[in-house]
């Protein structure tokens, strides 16, 4: 009895060996293909930078944390054996350069010494790391609870306020354009062709043959020159002054809105011959 | 127009090849705030110049063809500040690569004997118009944001009427002839006034 027990018991260590064994393979291969892909978009990034773009620096990051998801998820897995509680021993150490294991982690360790063999098989955080544990729990277990409760709804206030005003003027703001944007022009072409006209060469601006103010009767020259035409004459015959009748496409005049070149001409010539310095 | 007779231009000061790079558009009355509040932020800092000015538009119709043309601007605010006369030349649109019309530019600052002067020389007024508003400033660009009016009894500016519901938005540069880097500076300056008022190159030829 005592044999079959012994030799189930081994039954079983051997099984569990090889349940171990097998999951440090898929282990191995999925670290692979990680690193390679770390390897590739390093490479890119290296040397490809030039050509490279956003979707695709995107992608790559896709890939790496999808890879890393799976290995977390194998570690996770029921059916993996814990790998916590296996035990690393080191059974030799050596201060010679050793081959296989260069060709084995690719050149990164040459030399299985007493000196890096503490950092490589580490199972707990860095010395600075701990050390900066250790000070974060002196100060929580320095200050009481009531105190860390109290900076905790501080902290709590502070960021619900934070996301409050984040969220909010973004809404005001959308509001405000799309209310800008949608309902209220700002601006009427029809307006800006009237008004650069306006001052362009004075359309809809009443035609004035000052008698008053500024030109306060210089004999000789004014009744010479009242029959002539206003520039707004030349520009647009018979302007009514109206401000109706200047939409863009609209025709200025009631009368005879085709013979507006001609009037020119002859304003013009008309103008010439009466003017008082021939040239 | 071709050269200007040449007894307007100014025989001295540096002002001579002096171009006017201008880009207009308009706004409507009751965007004005924003706007306003809008070049606050995109000028230089200082407060905006209120200016209420009288524009009177001379003409001088020689033989060939042309009237010419000068422009006497008064203010209305500062009644002992000295005239501003202003000669414009026909304004450049065609060049596409440039995004601004270009003209040619005089100003001379002129007494207050001007009308009277222009009289004589033959010059007769046709018509005229009053601007009020603001000017802005960034660098070399200036915006002015004025309303028009015209002038219902002539020579009166107190009797005036609105001449429609949008001010005119005017961006403009001098420049010595040739800088068109001018215009690249100005198509920007316009693009951050986009949706509320869009400058644009307008020939105003189009629109006689």
């Amino acid at each position: 009895y005592k044999l079959l027990h012994n030799w189930n018991s081994l039954l079983n260590t051997q099984r569990e060996e090889k349940l171990l064994e097998g999951s440090v393979e898929s282990l191995i291969s999925r670290v692979a293909h990680l690193k390679n892909a770390l390897h590739s978009f390093i490479y890119k990034l290296e040397n490809e930078y030039e050509r490279l773009t956003w979707p695709s620096v995107l992608d790559n990051f896709a890939l790496l944390s999808g890879q890393l998801n799976t290995i977390n998820k194998v570690l996770r897995n029921e059916k993996t054996p814990s790998f916590r509680q296996q035990v690393i021993i080191p059974l030799l150490l050596s201060p010679d350069r050793d081959e296989d294991l260069a060709k084995l982690t690719e050149q990164r360790v040459p030399v299985f010494s007493h000196e890096i063999v503490p950092d490589h098989l580490r199972t707990k955080p860095d010395p600075e790391v701990e050390e900066q544990e250790k000070q974060l729990s002196a100060e929580a277990a320095r200050i009481g609870p009531e105190v860390a409760q109290k900076q905790i709804q501080t902290l709590n206030k502070l960021c619900s306020n934070l996301l409050e005003k984040l969220n909010n003027p973004r809404d005001d703001r959308d509001a405000d354009s799309a209310a800008l944007r949608l309902n209220k022009p700002s601006f009427n072409p029809a307006d800006t062709n009237a008004l650069v006209a306006a001052v362009g060469f004075g359309k809809g601006l009443s035609k004035c043959r000052p008698p008053g103010p500024v030109a306060p009767g210089h004999p000789g020259q004014g009744p010479m020159m009242s029959g002539g035409p206003t520039l707004q004459q030349v520009t647009i015959s018979g302007g009514s002054g109206q401000l109706q009748g200047m939409g863009p496409g609209a025709p200025q005049q009631q009368g005879q809105p085709g013979k507006m070149p001609t009037n020119i001409k002859t304003n013009i010539k008309a103008a010439s011959s009466m003017h008082p310095y021939n040239r | 127009m071709e050269a200007p007779p040449v007894s307007v231009m100014p025989v001295t000061g540096g002002t001579i090849n002096m171009m006017e790079y201008l880009l207009q558009g308009s706004v409507l009355d009751q965007a004005l705030e924003s706007l306003l509040h809008r070049l606050r932020g995109l000028c230089d800092n200082m407060e905006p110049e209120l200016f209420a000015d009288h524009e009177l538009v001379y003409l001088l119709k020689g033989q060939q063809g042309n009237p010419f043309l000068l422009r006497a601007r008064r203010s209305l605010s500062h009644p002992t500040a000295p005239w501003h006369l202003r000669y414009l030349g026909q304004p450049e649109v065609g060049d596409k690569s440039r995004h601004a019309l270009v003209r040619n530019c005089v100003d001379v600052a002129a007494s207050h004997s001007l009308p009277d002067f222009l009289n004589e020389m033959g010059f007769r007024m046709d018509h005229e118009f009053v601007a009020k508003g603001h000017i802005f400033r960034r660098g070399a660009l200036k915006v002015v944001v004025s309303k028009l009016s015209r002038v219902l009894v002539p020579g009166n500016t107190d009797n005036t009427e609105p001449l429609s519901l949008s001010s005119l938005v005017e961006l403009s540069v001098l420049a010595p002839a040739g800088q068109d880097t001018m215009s690249e500076e100005m198509r920007s300056f316009a693009e951050q006034l986009k949706p509320l008022v869009h400058l644009e190159k307008i020939d105003p030829k189009r629109h006689m």
